[in-house]
């Protein structure tokens, strides 16, 4: 196992070179745009990943859930996603001139855009983004660091400290993330505005977080680890897949049902980018691939706990959830072309940087949080 | 023991454990259909009998597809096809606009499937004849007994035997269940007269919302807006010195319509021209207007005979007659104007043009006494 | 504190306490419903019956006379009739919430709450379409409302949101009675069971439907409360976003905004939940049901509340960044008016009552002493109730157009209808009270202690 261990690390280093050479190939070819774009694509994506695990641990502690307790190291682990994307967020900082129009001196002249200079400037913008990493570093110190020095020295107090932190956290994710979706994704299009945004993209990030989540605990069971985790554990997995796919496709229709409608010029123009252009299509295939597919395959109460059935629609879900952030922030740049070797070498040198980061963080700790006095309870949880 | 059958033995348990331990052993014990009659629904006891899986979920989801599929089809054909309208520049065919309702009724036509479905067609309720309603532990069931029912299902089984086999397996009592007699209410007569009893209602119920609603809507308050605090037309009102509630037009008030014929006085009617031209939508319009209002006396064909002909004295003139297609149009404008002899005045009943479109569309018929050959249009010769 | 206590504290909380056996909740539950209601209960029903009757009484005169008494003119043409129809919609939900959604997430506190619960959500409903009924002026022609081949030859516009409204709240309706009387019918069973006189058990017969837990009847019965549940949990969803698509889907500052329909579906259940816990702390005050609805109950459905709370302050935090981020002036003079202009002090209400007030939960003390939780729950009530009246009344009053803008002042009638509606929802409840158990016995049967075979670790143990 040693050895085809080390192939795939072998493989993902590999991969991490010829993606890094590819993006550098990309800004010095294609041109800046196209490379900031893809950044911040890859970017979103993975920070929502992490976050969405570190938002599953939270919830576990806020409502004092009682079956998620065995599977929640594993959350746990992938939330360094988040820590990750510290330096990728820093860098992307440097995309603002490029990309946000509202940091151009001649798109200022507008009177629209004028009035939200107050909160859309490059000193602001980035005090914010620090302090959105801040946050989330430190909340990842409380919630997983600390977890894991639980499995040593096993003390209960521990739990009792981070339940009563839990609801805070909730308020600092809700604010943060609203601050990710107005700041990073919103203003590329600085006209448009629409309040729901924050809650859209957080069900995204959840589906993200529970995706990543479910296909980490179904490989490790397959590779003979957590073999404790009973089919009652994934269903409700499953179940929570189910849900947000449902909640997910509510948000989205609604905003969209709502712009439509109304019809007003701010408003539905980003649509109306996001629609033409072979981006109807895009938008048709997340229907299908984020809502319809899905759905229909969780449906059944079998296939919620069955591994095939629920790797493949947490795999769908995933790559929908790029897919959502690839066709929202993608169309700003008002190109032609949408897909060629630049998203591919991107997509190979930040897949394999994650894999290789998550499969660091896979040593950490024990499988399960041994150390809390209520695994006991979670693994004996039945249907 | 009496005549009667035997329907089940019934074998009460204290707790769900109980229950569920004897199941394996009556089952092999005992070649009978067996049922357990429980509180509350107690896990594992399908398979432990068992069961086939329940198939509500299928259907919920057939009848789901159909909910959300008729819903989209009654509002594509409504607001597409039967009755289009724009509303809010929105296309007819919006689907958007047609989700929210999809969805209300693909939950609908589901919920109900799944309720209705449950407890009429697989559950068979309501059905309060069954002998299980009847027997003495029914009460400690619904209470917080377990009961393990083998039953005869039409065969004669050995009531002592299994008796004793329930007893075996841990039943704290057993108790016998006979099957009622044949009711009256299950007699083909009965449901004859159910049947006559259910036409007669129909018959009664459709005359009574028959005239409830010619009455009802007459009813106070809706009367749609009928009853108003004004006058009527020639109704009479106190408020004016003449008494009469309409009032007369200022002096010299000019209608914006008619336009004042004053021909007779001054000048030769027989001078005036047919201002009209002489095109497919003026003669269409004349022929309508002459078969409503002229044809009643002059006939269909102007030939002045039709059905009233014989209740006049005088006979309507024959407007193909050769006296009459001598007359200038002015002239025959003048008679509708004025009228003559018995004839009265279309003046109020026809505009200017109209007319005039009329007299075309008699030289039209005086003239199909006489058709030329250039009448009809080189293309119709061909 | 020391482990052990810790650990003791991380204990589930019981939701029995004391020890209930199955014949217990049957002897409980079900007995009072024959008996002679206690004095309270008679003057509390002439009270309310007084209500509805004060209330019925002006929509008799307002049907005979027209709208015109009411309040409303143009621009406010929505007034008190589509805030009390989204008031008492919004009522309902905490019922389809604890009915479906917990039991699909399996919390086990649901089931002391969820029968209570249900029933109010259909009382709310009642109370909700009547609205809507007398406002067309007209009530005896609101059957035009439905899709049927007429010799008008007409349809209704199924673009419009007033219409999804239709459908969405009959739908709610029908399934919400549903899915109550499906919960029912095994408890009628075992009242039938244990009625007294002749006519009450010839009814409950009757409304059991035969029913006799016959273990082939579990099975999809059960099968099919899941998925009602599960459809109920959609209709939560779906409900209350109709009756914000009414506002969001038109131009009007204040009215257009993305977020009205999670926003609405959480003010719903925010609201209905302040309802459920005032109603449950009379309830197990007066029926002596504390083992059965504890404490825990009590504090994990105010715990809701601020959860919920916290969510509508979210969602105000974001209107009103919106409002200012959207650089249209329309939307910032509708803003700004709603916390300076006319109605200033409504605007104010609403963000001390929904947002300040609840925040008293974060102290345990606030959660479980009953003056602390009917206070909260209270202000929750006049909270949302005149959040509703700032969404319609402060957005319509001021148009676009100034020479139209106008005042509204309600009348006694609005007053009155108002007062009634209370009175009906409080009347059904008293009602409700008195002929059916106010615990779903059945649904408690199944989670007593040892009630199910092979329950592995359990946390009964």
């Amino acid at each position: 196992m040693t050895g085809r261990e080390r192939r795939a690390g072998m493989i993902l280093v590999l991969g991490c070179i010829v993606g890094l050479a590819g993006i550098a190939l990309t800004f010095f070819v294609s041109g800046m745009q196209r490379f900031w774009i893809n950044w911040i694509i890859w970017f979103l994506f993975l920070l929502t990943a992490g976050l969405g695990c570190l938002f599953i641990v939270a919830l576990e502690h806020v409502v004092g859930a009682r079956w998620s307790t065995p599977l929640r190291r594993i959350p746990e682990r992938l939330s360094g996603l988040t820590i990750l994307m510290v330096p990728v967020a820093l860098v992307a900082l440097f995309s603002l001139p490029v990309l946000y129009p509202w940091a151009r001196p001649e798109v200022l002249r507008d009177p629209m855009v004028a009035g939200k200079a107050v909160w859309l400037n490059i000193p602001f913008f980035s005090l914010r983004v620090v302090a959105c990493l801040v946050l989330w570093a430190l909340s990842y110190w409380i919630f997983v660091s600390r977890s894991i020095r639980q499995d040593r020295h096993g003390d209960p107090g521990y739990t009792v400290r981070v339940r009563r932190f839990a609801p805070l956290f909730m308020a600092i994710f809700g604010i943060t993330l609203t601050v990710v979706a107005f700041d990073w994704i919103s203003s590329l299009d600085p006209l448009w505005y629409s309040d729901i945004f924050g809650v859209y993209l957080f069900a995204g990030t959840f589906l993200a977080g529970l995706a990543v989540t479910t296909l980490a605990v179904l490989y490790l069971r397959k590779r003979g680890r957590l073999q404790e985790i009973k089919p009652d554990h994934l269903y409700n997995l499953g179940g929570f897949l189910f849900a947000f796919i449902v909640f997910w496709s509510y948000i989205g229709f609604a905003q969209y049902l709502l712009m439509w409608y109304a019809n007003i010029p701010e408003e539905v123009l980003w649509y109306k980018e996001r629609l033409s252009g072979g981006w109807g299509v895009v938008l048709l295939a997340m229907a299908l691939l984020h809502f319809l597919v899905p759905f229909f395959i969780l449906m059944a109460r079998n296939a919620k706990s069955d591994p095939r059935f629920l790797s493949g629609a947490a795999a769908l879900v995933l790559f929908s959830h790029l897919l959502d952030l690839y066709w929202m922030i993608y169309p700003a740049l008002k190109e032609k072309s949408f897909f060629g070797w630049q998203e591919l070498s991107f997509a190979v040198l930040f897949v394999s940087a994650a894999l290789l980061w998550i499969r660091r963080s896979m040593k950490r700790g024990e499988d399960m949080p041994v150390g809390d006095p209520m695994l006991r309870e979670g693994l004996g949880f039945r249907l | 023991m009496n005549n009667r059958e035997v329907f089940s033995v019934l074998g009460i348990f204290d707790s769900a454990q109980s229950l569920m331990r004897a199941i394996p052993e009556v089952k092999s014990g005992a070649a009978a259909k067996l049922e357990a009659y429980t509180p509350y629904p107690v896990h594992g006891l399908d398979e432990a009998l068992g069961l086939r899986k329940s198939p509500i979920a299928g259907m919920v989801l057939v009848m789901a597809v159909i909910g959300s599929i008729a819903a989209l089809g009654l509002e594509f054909w409504t607001s597409g096809v039967d009755y289009p309208q724009v509303t809010a520049g929105k296309p007819y065919f919006s689907w958007e606009a047609f989700v929210p309702i999809m969805f209300e009724l693909t939950v609908l036509f589901a919920a109900f499937t799944a309720g209705l479905g449950m407890l009429l067609l697989l559950n068979r309720l309501p059905f309060f004849r069954h002998p299980m309603l009847a027997a003495r532990s029914m009460p400690l069931i619904t209470r917080d007994k377990f009961a393990l029912a083998v039953e005869a299902g039409g065969k004669t089984i050995d009531v002592e035997e299994i008796s004793a086999l329930l007893r075996d397996s841990g039943a704290a009592s057993v108790e016998v269940v006979e099957s009622p007699p044949v009711h009256g209410l299950a007699s083909p007569r009965f449901f004859f007269r159910v049947l006559i009893a259910i036409a007669i209602a129909c018959c009664v119920a459709g005359y009574a919302t028959y005239w409830a609603m010619k009455l009802f809507p007459k009813a106070i308050p809706m009367v749609h807006m009928l009853d108003q605090p004004r006058l009527g037309p020639q109704q009479g009102n106190t408020f004016f010195t003449d008494g009469s509630g309409m009032r007369m037009p200022v002096e010299g008030t000019v209608s914006r319509i008619s336009i004042p014929y004053t021909v007779d006085e001054q000048e030769d009617p027989s001078a005036m021209g047919n201002p009209l031209p002489r095109t497919a939508p003026v003669l269409g319009r004349g022929r309508q207007l002459f078969n409503d209002y002229c044809s009643v006396c002059h006939g269909i064909l102007g030939n002045g005979e039709t059905t009233l002909t014989a209740a006049y004295e005088a006979k309507p003139t024959n407007l193909l007659s050769k006296n009459i297609a001598a007359l200038t149009d002015g002239s025959m404008y003048h008679v509708i104007m004025k009228g003559k002899n018995s004839m009265p005045s279309y003046s109020a009943d026809l505009s200017q043009d109209e007319r005039w479109a009329v007299l075309h569309y008699v030289r039209v018929l005086q003239r199909a006494l006489d058709a030329k050959d250039e009448d009809v249009s080189s293309a119709q010769k061909e | 504190m020391k482990p052990e206590a810790v650990l003791e504290k991380l204990k589930p909380a019981p939701v029995i306490t004391g020890h209930v056996r199955l014949g217990d909740l049957d002897d409980q539950l079900l007995t009072p419903v024959g008996e002679k209601p206690p004095l309270a209960w008679f003057i509390a029903f002439a009270m309310t019956s007084t209500a509805t009757l004060i209330g019925m009484a002006l929509i008799g005169y307002t049907i005979a006379t027209g709208i015109g008494v009411w309040g409303n003119n143009i621009p406010v043409a929505w007034a008190f009739d589509i805030i009390n129809f989204v008031f008492w919609v919004g009522i309902g939900h905490a019922g389809t919430l604890i009915s479906a959604i917990l039991l699909l997430f399996r919390a086990r506190w649901r089931n002391g709450v969820s029968r209570f619960a249900e029933a109010m959500t259909i009382f709310a409903v009642i109370c909700a379409t009547l609205f809507p009924l007398i406002h067309v002026g007209r009530p005896w022609l609101a059957f035009w409302l439905g899709p049927y081949p007429n010799q008008r030859g007409i349809w209704p516009n199924f673009r419009s949101p007033l219409l999804w409204d239709v459908f969405a709240v009959n739908t709610y309706f029908l399934v919400s009675l549903l899915f109550w009387y499906i919960g029912l019918i095994p408890d009628i069973a075992s009242m039938r069971d244990r009625a007294a006189n002749k006519i009450r058990k010839f009814v409950y017969s009757a409304l059991s439907l035969g029913w006799r837990g016959a273990s082939r009847h579990w099975r999809h019965y059960e099968k099919a409360y899941l998925i009602i549940a599960g459809l109920a949990t959609g209709l939560v969803l779906s409900v209350h976003s109709v009756v914000s698509f009414d506002f969001a889907v038109s131009l009007v500052p204040g009215w257009h905004m993305t977020i009205f329909p999670p926003y609405f579906v959480a003010g719903a259940i925010f609201a209905g939940f302040a309802m459920v816990v005032m109603a449950m702390v009379v309830v197990r005050r007066t029926m002596r049901l504390e083992h059965l609805i504890t404490d825990y109950h009590l504090e994990v459905m105010n715990k809701v509340i601020l959860a919920c709370s916290c969510l509508m302050g979210y969602a105000y935090l974001l209107e009103g960044f919106t409002a200012w981020y959207s650089m249209n002036d329309y939307i910032h003079h509708t803003f700004l008016q709603y916390i300076f202009g006319t109605y200033w002090w409504a605007g104010w209400l609403t963000i001390t009552c929904n947002i300040l007030i609840p925040q008293l939960l974060w102290f345990k003390w606030f959660r479980t002493k009953y003056f602390g939780m009917i206070f909260v729950s209270l202000s929750v009530t006049v909270g949302m109730w005149f959040e509703r009246f700032v969404i319609i009344v402060s957005s319509l009053h001021e148009d676009f157009l100034p020479s139209s803008w106008h005042i509204y002042m309600p009348t006694y009638v609005d007053y009155g209808i108002l007062l009634g509606s209370f009175g009906l929802f409080f009347t059904l409840v008293l009602l409700f009270a008195r002929v059916l158990p106010v615990i779903a016995t059945t649904e408690m049967k199944m989670v007593l202690p040892g009630s199910q075979p092979h329950r592995e670790g359990g946390s009964h143990e």
